[in-house]
Parts: C-alpha cells; structure tokens; sequence
C-alpha cells in the first residue's frame, strides 16, 4: 500500500478503499476485540478470587454463571428469568409502540403544517428535556401502581423524541424536490408518499431508535423504583438480599438485550433506508 | 385565507391549555391532589423559597443536583471525547475498545448505580461515576466519528504542505471533528442529566429530584409540580447553553 | 346425537357459570380479586398471610404487593390499585385522612412501642443527644420511624442541620449499615434486628417520645370503594387477623416459626422482634381507649392521629390538619365489632 493510503487508513479508517484490506481489517479488529473482552474477563477474575476485592463484593465469573444457571432452573423468588425478560421487553415495546404509532403522524403533521406546529411545538419541545422519572409519582397518582402508569411513562418518553424527529425530518425535506415533484404534475398526496416521506424517513428512523434507547433506560428505572416483577425489580430485589450475583447477572442481560434492539433498529434502518446519506 | 401568524397561534395554545387548567382545578372536577392549580404551585413555589425543603434551602438542592450533572458530565465527556479521538485516530484502539464502548451505552444507567452504591457507597462518588459512565460512550462514539469523517483531502493538503502529525492533528483534524464532538456533547448532557434526576428518585437524599420524590410521597401535588417545572427548566437552560457554545464555537459548521 | 346433548349441557353449565360471576349477581358478594398492600415484618400478619387465612377471609384471590412505606400505601389507595393496607404506620394514615383520602381505619396491628428504635452503631460513640450533632442517621422518609425521629430531634432541640437524616428504604439501610456509612438508623424489624447484630447497640427514646405524645402504631385501612362493595370480604380480613393475633398469645414459638419463614429470619429472632410490639386485642381496639369513640367525643387515638396531622403540618409534609372530629369519623369501628360477634 502506497504511503498515502496508509496515512488515510490510519486517519480515517473508513474512507480507505481497498476491499481485500477491508476484510482483513475487519477480521483483525474482531480479534482484537474478543482479546480485549477476555482480558477484561480475567481481570475480573483474578480481582475477585485472589481477595483484592471482596468476593461477596464482587463475585467471580463463574460464580456469575452459577446464579444464571441457578435462575434458570430454579427461578428467582417465585419468577422465572423469562417472566421477568418478558414483563420488561412488554412494557417497553408496548410503550414504544404505541409512541411511534401516535408520534410519527403528528410529526408529520406538525412538519408539514405551521399551524399545528405552532399549536403542539412548546409542549413538546417542553417534555423533552423533562427527565420522565420526574413525573412517575403524578403518574402513579393518576393511573395505580400497575403497568398502566408504567406504559404511560414509556409513551411520555418516546413520544416527544419521535414527534420532534419526525416533525424535523419533514422539515429538512429539500424544497426544490418537492418543487421538482410538483412541477412533473404530482398531486400533493403523491408528493407526500413519494418526495416527502422517504426525505424525511432517515430523521425519522434515527429519532425512533434515539427513543427506543431512552424507552429502555426509563423502563428499568421505573421497575427499580415500583414493580412487582421484569429485570429491574430483579436488580432491586436481589440488592435487598446481598445477591450481588445476580445483579451482575442482570445487568449482563440488561446490557445484551440494549445492544439486540439497538441493533436490530439499525438493521431495519439499513434495510428499509438504503438511500440514507445519498443525498 | 388569512393565517394568523405562528406565533400568535402558539400563545393562543398555551392561553388555552392554561385556561383548561385553571378550570379543571378551581371548578373542583379534580382533586388538588391529583392536579394543583396554578394558585397552588405559585403559593408552593413562594413557601419552598421561603422556608426550603425539609430542612435545607431551595437553591442547596438545585444547586446540588447541578454539582451532580456538571461533575458528571465534564469528566465523562472530557475522557470520552479523548478516548473518541484516539479510537478514531487508531484503528487497534479502536477495536479494543469498541466492545465495551457498544455494550455502555444502551446499557440502562440506574440498573448499574445499584452496583456501584454497593461498591462506593451511599455519597456522591457513586452517583458521580454513574454519570461518568454515562457520558462516555456517546462523548467517544461522537469524537470518533469526528475523527473518520474528516475529508481525506484536508489532511493530505496539510500533509503535502509539511504539517507534522501534531499540526496536522491540531488545524485539520481537531477542527473538522470538533461540530460532531459538540453535538455528542450536547447529547451526553442530556442523558447526564435525565440519568441525574432519575438517580436522585431511586436512591438520593438531596437534590431536585429527590425533592420531587419525597413531596410525592404525601401527596404534595403542589411541591411536586414545583419541582418538574424547574427540572424542566434547568434542563432546558442545559440544552440551550450547550447549544450556543456549539453556534460560537464551530460557526462554521455545515459549510 | 349423544355429541350434541353433552355440548349444550356444557354449553349450559358454562353459561350458568358465568352468570354466576357477573357483577352484581351477589348470593355473597364476594370480590374476585383483593389488592393488599403489605410489609415483610416479623408480626403475626404473616402468619395469617402465609396460611392463607387472609385468603380464605376474603374469599377472593389476593395480590400481595409489597410497600415501602405507609405512603406507598396510601398513593395505592387514591389510585385505586390497593384495596387493603395492612400494618400500615399512623404518621400515612394521619397525614391521609388529613387530605381526605378515600380510606377508613377500621382495625390496629399494633401500638409500636420499643420495636421501632434508634439504633447506633457502638463505635460511634453516642451517648447522649448532643452526641448525633455532625452525624448520619437513616431512616424511610414517610414513615412512624421518621416521624419519631424527627420528635426526638425535635424534643432535643437538634435541626437537621445539626444532623444529617438520610432517606433510605430499610434494605439500603441494612446494606449501609454494613459497609459503616451511616452512624444511627430509626428502623423496624427485620432490618433492626440486622444492625443490631452487626455493631449495633440501642438507644432508648421511645418512653420519651410516648410520653411527649409521639405515639406510633401500625394499622389497617380499606380503601373506601372497596369496603361498601365487600362488606363481608373486610369483616372476613378483620377475623382472620384476630385469629392470627389469638393464635400468637396462645403460642407464640408456632407463630414464630411461621413468620421467620415469611420473613427471612430466624424464628428466634422473630419472636424477640415480636415481643417488643404491643399488640391490641381486637376486642380492646374497639374501646374509646383506642380507636373506639364517636366524632362528638372521640377517642384516644384520634387524639394521637390529630397530634401527627398537626407535627406533619408543621414539617410542611402536608398542608393543613382538620380538626380531631375529622379523625374520628374517618374510623369504622363497625368492622371489628362484626368480627368479634
């Protein structure tokens, strides 16, 4: 490789062009990686089984794989693993799912009309900034203990993100190709599906996986603070019993099922946005 | 038709919803309980100035919660932004510290503070390097994407003009990256922050946010919005500072 | 032909069945499910929880949820998602009849004497008072324990400025405690027992607090929705309650071992924790000495709910107190006296 191109690799590894280096980076870095998890692994290790840090402190790996097995067969207080992975995935998707249902219309809404925009934007450029915890107490207050007020709280956080992405995304729509459409004789519900929509899509897709990642922060607070089941009553419920085990367990699984929906949100963006960034 | 302006639109909204309130609380349709009128959140803002929250001042609880984010906030985006730009720099930093990088930042702040409460104790340490934790990653993945979207034509213009790897690092590289490294900023104050609050209502003793807890805890409706309005406020005060430092800083952004 | 006459026997018996739930259908109303707000105490209410009694009492499923304080409890209520507060403290059940929250009292688990108590770690050095000046005491914010810290802080003339209070849940304090970051904590049982026994030597204040009026009980209160739906239900939770109470006199060593279980102790322990409480008999509970009394006369402890309405007033935790009146009519005794006939 010419001096050049080493130089590029070096500062900017993603504009080098070479294919075969590509892959041979790739496989490189791979490695790398799993070298440095299992140093981490093993620094963990040595920490806690030579006594530098107290093992009821910090339990050893295997001890941590023990109380995952232990979880699985044997459940934790009366629930199983699944019931509790389940109760937290369902509060988020649901919370989620009905934010993005609801806040994708009325960004585009809000994009596309100044009235409506002028109406709506202070209050959810208001709710925004508004840590969603701080309004749990009212929520419970008005909807119980249950998971209404959970589900209630998801839909808080997500629905500002969504609509402001949303509503962004429609406003960043280049004027000269609606323009384009326009003059080509397109009606404006054409327009609308064809020019306005996919401009706006890669907005709106970054705001939804912005709000999955704060969705999910929140529904772990919220069963820290009042559940009855899900991984962060887990979390709460094995501190009370000095499990320190199994709150690294869950914060483990917390940290795998994260990195699953973060990924998966840019796999769908990938796919469905194959135009993003060709602009 | 003639439209009304936008701005006349939006305070007819708030005139509207304000008025929505004021009558659903005085009209007794709702407890005070479940919703205080604006009366009641004025008279509870004036008491909370007056006499503080159970013992300490008003202004000792923001001003702690702020100590909280700022502490937080600095040193996370500080180190994450040195490590963004070394992992951008250096391909092998890169790969090594990726995996940890991507497993820290979807990974739910308040499920680890119980963790390191355990570990550092009930004080600020624990909160504080929580709020580390939760800067990092968005500091280091922004400053790294800083750094692999600098056009490969600046720096080959500099080289060919003589600069060493520090000028080059400092005129060219530093700068190109330095809009993105402010944005990520910028988002890392706001997960700071939300992290902060959510913090003080699990496990604080002092603070806005536990302030909140606390008066909720007897229904204190009154208290309760006082405290959301300046959460929110100081929140939004955050976000615009933030955001005018970007504007003067790199004014040339988007060029 | 024989397919068709079992479908429609089926078919008829599911239809009967059904009718047979439908609301409103009520040979014994009785509630298909009963929201219970608890603690996990060494008391005798575990034992009727953990044997079913209540269940069988009220003649519904139950939903045990654990509460942290007596707040937690009375939030549930206003929702709706609680329908019964068990051993929930009289500084929540002051301050929620204080704002007229939709629950009556109507029957006591105990006059809290000694068994909430200040706990202080002995290599702390506290001898007197003056000696938590510059110290960290926790407690759970809302509930009796806080409210008789901060009587004691305040007969002693300290401000919380002299003395740092810290909010923790009883676990956190059981946790802290272990790693010496607090130096006092004002706590119930299992949690006291814990720090007892890991550095911990008591520090009186209780006698002095009772007599100042600081007067702390743990209690029950139906949600009032509830309650004139299901009558019977709660009369059937009042009786199963004072079985269990009957059962702990007759042998406490049994009751012990069942409530360890529940609780997560020993049945040692358990028993000494229960010792410290002064259980009232159901019978006496109904008197003018407790919770007995009408709103032109009102009794004792109407008085004590009227003497924490007016303290939590002045702490600014709720807004204003009613008169003693108030207190008393926010009192159904009615239930007790059904459940002793």
């Amino acid at each position: 490789m010419s001096d050049h191109a080493v130089r590029d690799a070096q500062i900017a590894p993603s504009a080098v062009p070479s294919r075969t280096c590509f892959r041979l980076r790739l496989k490189t870095d791979f490695m790398l990686g799993v070298l440095s998890v299992a140093v981490m692994l093993a620094g963990w290790w040595l920490l806690s089984a030579a006594g530098v840090v107290r093992r009821d402190l910090l339990p050893t790996p295997p001890d941590v794989w023990a109380a995952a097995v232990e979880v699985v067969t044997r459940g934790y207080r009366g629930t199983t693993l699944w019931e509790n992975i389940n109760a937290t995935l369902g509060r988020l998707l649901g919370g989620f799912l009905a934010a993005t249902l609801t806040g994708v219309p009325l960004g585009l809404w809000m994009g596309s009309s100044r009235t409506t925009n002028a109406a709506i934007n202070w209050i959810i450029q208001f709710m925004r900034p508004l840590p969603p915890l701080s309004y749990m107490i009212l929520l419970i207050l008005w909807f119980g203990t249950g998971d209404l007020s959970k589900g209630m709280l998801l839909f808080l956080t997500a629905f500002p993100i969504i609509v402001a992405s949303s509503a962004a995304g429609v406003r960043c729509v280049k004027l000269q190709r609606i323009q384009a459409a326009r003059t080509l004789g397109a009606m404006p519900a054409a327009v609308f599906r064809h020019v306005t929509l996919p401009s706006a899509a890669p907005m709106i897709l970054t705001g939804l996986q912005i709000a999955l990642a704060a969705a999910f922060s929140t529904v772990v607070s919220a069963e820290l603070l009042a559940a009855t089941n899900g991984l962060g009553w887990m979390v709460i419920s094995a501190s009370t019993f000095l499990r320190n085990d199994i709150i690294i367990l869950c914060i483990i699984i917390l940290g795998l099922l994260g990195v699953t929906l973060a990924g998966l949100l840019r796999a769908l963006d990938k796919w469905a946005i194959h135009w993003r960034g060709r602009d | 038709m003639r439209t009304l302006p936008a701005w006349t639109i939006t305070v007819l909204s708030v005139l509207l919803i304000t008025a929505a309130w004021v009558g659903v609380t005085s009209g007794g349709l709702v407890r005070d309980l479940f919703l205080p009128g604006p009366l009641d959140v004025w008279s509870g803002l004036m008491e909370l100035i007056d006499d503080g929250y159970k013992g300490r001042p008003l202004f000792l609880h923001v001003g702690m919660s702020l100590y909280r984010v700022g502490a937080g906030f600095v040193t996370g985006a500080l180190v994450g932004t040195a490590l963004g730009l070394g992992m951008g720099y250096m391909p092998k930093l890169n790969a090594l510290a990726a995996p940890f990088i991507e497993f820290l930042r979807p990974l739910p702040q308040l499920a680890y503070l119980i963790l390191l409460i355990i570990w550092l104790g009930i004080g600020e340490t624990s909160k504080i390097t929580m709020l580390f934790l939760a800067a990092l990653p968005v500091s280091a993945i922004a400053a790294r994407d800083g750094v692999a979207n600098v056009p490969p034509e600046r720096v080959r213009v500099a080289q060919a003009l003589g600069a060493s790897e520090w000028q080059i690092f400092r005129h060219v590289i530093f700068p190109s990256a330095l809009p993105e490294i402010l944005v990520g900023a910028r988002l890392a104050a706001g997960i700071v922050y939300g992290t902060l609050i959510a913090s003080e209502i699990i496990a604080g003793s002092s603070g806005i946010g536990w302030m909140v807890m606390d008066a909720g805890r007897f229904l204190r409706s009154d208290y309760v919005f006082v405290g959301i309005g300046m959460i929110g406020l100081a929140g939004i005060v955050i976000d615009q500072a933030l955001l005018f430092i970007e504007r003067r800083v790199v004014h040339w952004a988007g060029r | 032909m024989l397919n068709g006459f079992a479908t429609r026997r089926a078919a008829l018996l599911g239809a009967g069945a059904t009718a047979l739930t439908l609301p409103g259908h009520s040979r014994a109303a009785t509630p298909a499910t009963v929201n219970i707000g608890f603690f996990t105490e060494t008391k005798p209410t575990m034992l009727a929880k953990g044997d079913g009694w209540f269940e069988a009492g009220t003649g519904g499923k139950l939903n045990w949820t654990e509460m942290g304080s007596g707040a937690d409890i009375n939030a549930a209520i206003t929702a709706g998602s609680c329908d019964l507060g068990l051993s929930t403290g009289s500084a929540a059940t002051a301050a929620g009849i204080a704002q007229g929250l939709p629950f009556k009292l109507i029957g006591m688990v105990d006059n809290i004497g000694p068994a909430e108590e200040m706990t202080v770690r002995t290599a702390a050095g506290i001898k007197t008072p003056a000696d938590f000046k510059g110290k960290k005491v926790a407690t759970p914010f809302g509930s009796t324990s806080h409210f008789r810290l901060l009587g004691f802080l305040k007969t002693n003339g300290l401000t919380q400025r002299d003395v740092t209070v810290l909010d923790m849940k009883a676990a956190a304090i059981v946790a802290a405690w272990s790693r010496g970051e607090i130096d006092a904590a004002y706590v119930w049982a299992p949690a006291k027992s814990k720090i007892l026994a890991d550095g911990g030597t008591v520090f009186p204040t209780y006698e002095a607090l009772d007599k100042a009026g600081y007067v702390i009980a743990d209690l029950i209160v139906v949600r009032d929705g509830f309650a004139e739906q299901y009558p019977d239900a709660v009369t059937g939770f009042i009786k199963a309650y004072g079985r269990a109470l009957a059962m702990y006199l007759k042998d406490p060593n049994a009751t012990a071992d069942i409530v360890a279980k529940q609780a997560g102790v020993t049945p040692a322990v358990a028993l000494s924790d229960m010792k410290e409480y002064d259980f009232v008999p159901l019978a006496e509970q109904a008197t003018p000495a407790w919770l007995g009394g009408t709103p032109q006369d009102p009794g004792k402890f109407a008085h004590v709910l009227k003497g924490t309405a007016d303290f939590l007033v002045e702490q600014r935790s709720i807004k204003s107190a009613p008169a003693v009146d108030a207190f008393q009519k926010a009192t159904d005794t009615t239930y007790l006296k059904k459940a002793l006939a």
